[in-house]
């Protein structure tokens, strides 16, 4: 391997991380709106919520990739790669978020909320720091779960010809026809990423243990 | 988009169907086989012998970290520079199986370790162990404790086949790609190949729901 | 202490034989030494205050914990050791276990199974016995303890008391030397206490040997032929139910007489 093969490895771990990354920033508020909407019992959208979730969750990435890339264009939408898959990834990621928020609501107690009804705070009050607090410290697991499934399927943005850190190991290894160390390579790189998202899994909780709330 | 769209899809059903079987197929026996090599490996976790247990751990965590497309790749690509040469229908197969496998027999472990101890502590009181003790009765309740999670393992490896595209298995999304390359409707094409991955998981969930009715009261 | 070692060579009645028995967690020395013989149809009931040993001692006889020092013979077959001194192997300790019947104080019974499938199944598929031999044995036990009509219903659509029966019937299924009760009646409601201790009862009237770790003082005084006393890991008195609840020698026996409200 020569040294443009290790920057190919750099900029596809960027476009990994990076990806990953936006998505889950969009994903998290957009996602906890769709848990709301379901919580909150509100008719027509909580049972939109739930379908859009259904779909979204049973579509592969390498499908739902390609749907925004090559089929927008139909509607006069012309997307450059890159943002094409952040769109998709954050459409997964909002579907995946809303699961997770979803589940901590259902844990959070309802009544804790009608006690906050009765002394007098607004909903945005009541939404900020009765529920917002307990429902975040309850989520940061499957968050961070979330970004790690994310980062496993981000290889999917090589079908619209992004350059990802699997796709730099298999072209390496084409041209190379020595396709294990490249793949290996790869393969540390992804074990970094995870250890990193652990890492970051536990100082998040720390800091929420140590906060108290 | 329009009814034409529609019809080009109905005139390419022939591919369809190829993709439709091969997506069927390699989910159908992944999906039984790594439960079963997850069955087996999951006593390992516990075995008294540190590198069988070392080894067992080791597979699933890197199995955990990898992107299964990178894993297809080290299948496909990789193994043939140690002789082993598989088609890519075999090597889809194999990389799918293995990967899963992992996967499954972490998800079994954790409900392994949520069995009561007491119901284990009365089979070795009367006298199960070994193989007897794992069939007759951590198996069963593993199994049945460990449905909603096997479930979505389930709908991960429908998503996962999605891949094998890339290593021209067609497959739904292979097939639907190769029409639209054709036609030029990609959009159509598209949203008929997620249509038909969300029905193959309501169907998975609907059966996963009915077994876990079955086995609720049977779970202690 | 001296009344409390073995007096006599053990009979060829003797089922039980536990000598010098010792267990530690750690630090914790949970069983110090302890002696008792058993012989056919005798009934003991194991009482003393909480964490004096006595459930370690039931599991230290059918070897779920491995005992630090000390021996245990069944029948006068050493549990956990074979003929040459070796330590057992799986398949010869699981033939001594199912030699054993256990009553667990919350059932502990398969969920996945039906109450007929809970009782077959040590016998069909550890003693390896004739299937449709072992059926009829297992719905005569179940008629015994007065569940014939809930031989197919699963553990969970069960009350306490009768998965404790059921329980009982599934020890009484492998035709055991010896049955070990550990508190079968304190998981239960008052309400269904009653019914387990009465199925005890005719037990020990039909002749059975039984260990019975427990809190019911009247029913082990009706029962019992000897009552062992234990705190902190020792054996303080072994005597007979008219002596202990009556007479008790010690100051320990009778605090705890006294705190568990026996008059």
């Amino acid at each position: 391997m020569n040294f443009y093969d290790y920057l190919s490895f750099v900029y596809g771990a960027l476009s990994t991380v990076g990806v990953s990354f936006v998505a889950i920033i969009v994903g998290i508020p957009l996602g906890l709106g769709l848990a709301l909407l379901r919580w909150a019992r509100i008719p027509v959208f909580g049972k939109c919520a739930y379908l859009y979730v259904s779909i979204v969750r049973s579509c592969p990435a390498v499908t739902l990739i390609m749907l925004i890339y090559f089929g927008l264009p139909q509607f006069g939408i012309s997307l450059n790669p890159f943002v094409a898959a952040l769109i998709s990834f954050s459409i997964t990621a909002t579907a995946f978020n809303c699961e997770i928020w979803r589940s901590s609501l259902l844990a959070f107690d309802r009544s804790q909320y009608e006690a906050a009804q009765a002394f007098g705070m607004t909903r945005w009050v009541r939404f900020r720091h009765v529920l917002l607090p307990q429902i975040w410290r309850s989520s940061i697991p499957g968050l961070i779960n979330e970004m790690t499934l994310l980062v496993k399927n981000s290889p999917a943005i090589s079908v619209i010809g992004l350059l990802d850190i699997t796709r730099a190991a298999q072209r390496i290894g084409a041209r190379t026809y020595e396709p294990i160390p490249p793949l290996l390579l790869g393969f540390a790189i992804y074990i970094i990423i995870v250890m990193l998202l652990i890492e970051l899994q536990k100082r998040l909780e720390t800091r929420i243990r140590s906060a108290g709330i | 988009m329009n009814l034409t769209d529609f019809q080009i899809i109905y005139d390419e059903r022939e591919t369809i169907y190829q993709g439709i079987e091969a997506t069927l197929s390699l989910v159908f026996i992944s999906g039984v086989v790594s439960v079963f090599v997850g069955l087996v490996l999951t006593p390992l976790f516990f075995s008294k012998v540190s590198w069988l247990r070392k080894a067992v751990e080791w597979l699933c965590s890197a199995m955990r970290c990898s992107p299964f497309l990178l894993f297809v790749y080290v299948i496909y690509f990789g193994l043939p520079s140690y002789g082993i040469n598989f088609d890519k229908y075999t090597s889809g197969l194999v990389a799918l199986i293995v990967y899963h496998s992992a996967y499954m027999a972490i998800i079994l472990r954790s409900a392994w370790v949520d069995i009561p101890a007491d119901i284990l502590e009365a089979g070795t009181a009367y006298g199960f162990r070994g193989a007897a003790m794992i069939r007759r009765i951590i198996g069963p309740l593993l199994l049945m404790r460990s449905i909603p999670m096997v479930g979505n393992q389930w709908i991960q490896i429908i998503k996962d086949s999605a891949y094998l595209g890339i290593i021209s298995v067609v497959d739904i999304t292979a097939a639907f790609n190769s029409i639209q390359s054709i036609y030029f409707n990609p959009f159509v094409c598209f949203i008929v190949a997620g249509l038909m991955y969300w029905l193959l998981c309501l169907l998975i969930e609907f059966i996963v729901n009915g077994v876990a009715h079955y086995a609720r009261e049977r779970i202690a | 202490m001296n009344a409390i070692a073995n007096p006599k060579p053990a009979t060829t009645d003797t089922v039980l034989r536990v000598q010098g028995i010792s267990k530690s967690f750690g630090d914790n020395h949970v069983l110090k030494d302890i002696s008792f013989d058993m012989q056919k149809g005798e009934v003991v009931s194991l009482l003393g205050p909480s964490g004096c040993g006595k459930s370690t001692l039931l599991r230290c006889i059918n070897w779920l914990e491995e005992p630090d020092a000390g021996h245990i013979r069944l029948n006068s077959e050493r549990m956990g050791y074979a003929g040459s001194g070796a330590k057992m192997n799986d398949t010869q300790l699981s033939q001594m276990r199912s030699r054993i019947g256990m009553v667990f104080q919350h059932f502990a019974l398969w969920p996945h199974m039906t109450v007929l499938e809970n009782v077959m199944a040590s016998p069909v598929h550890v003693q390896k016995r004739d299937r449709k031999e072992v059926e009829n044995e297992a719905r005569a036990v179940l008629k015994r303890v007065g569940l014939e009509d809930k031989m197919d219903m699963l553990p969970s659509r069960l009350s306490g008391g009768q998965k404790q029966r059921v329980g009982i019937a599934r020890a009484l299924a492998m035709k055991p030397e010896i049955l070990l009760f550990d508190e079968p009646t304190s998981a239960l409601d008052p309400m269904l206490v009653g019914e387990v201790l009465e199925v005890m009862r005719d037990l020990a009237a039909d002749g059975a040997t039984m260990v019975i770790v427990t809190h019911e003082m009247k029913f082990a005084r009706q029962v019992s032929s000897r009552i062992i006393f234990m705190d902190s890991g020792h054996i303080i008195e072994n005597r007979s139910p008219e002596d202990f609840f009556d007479h008790p020698q010690t100051d320990k026996a009778k605090t705890f007489l006294h705190s568990v409200q026996y008059k």
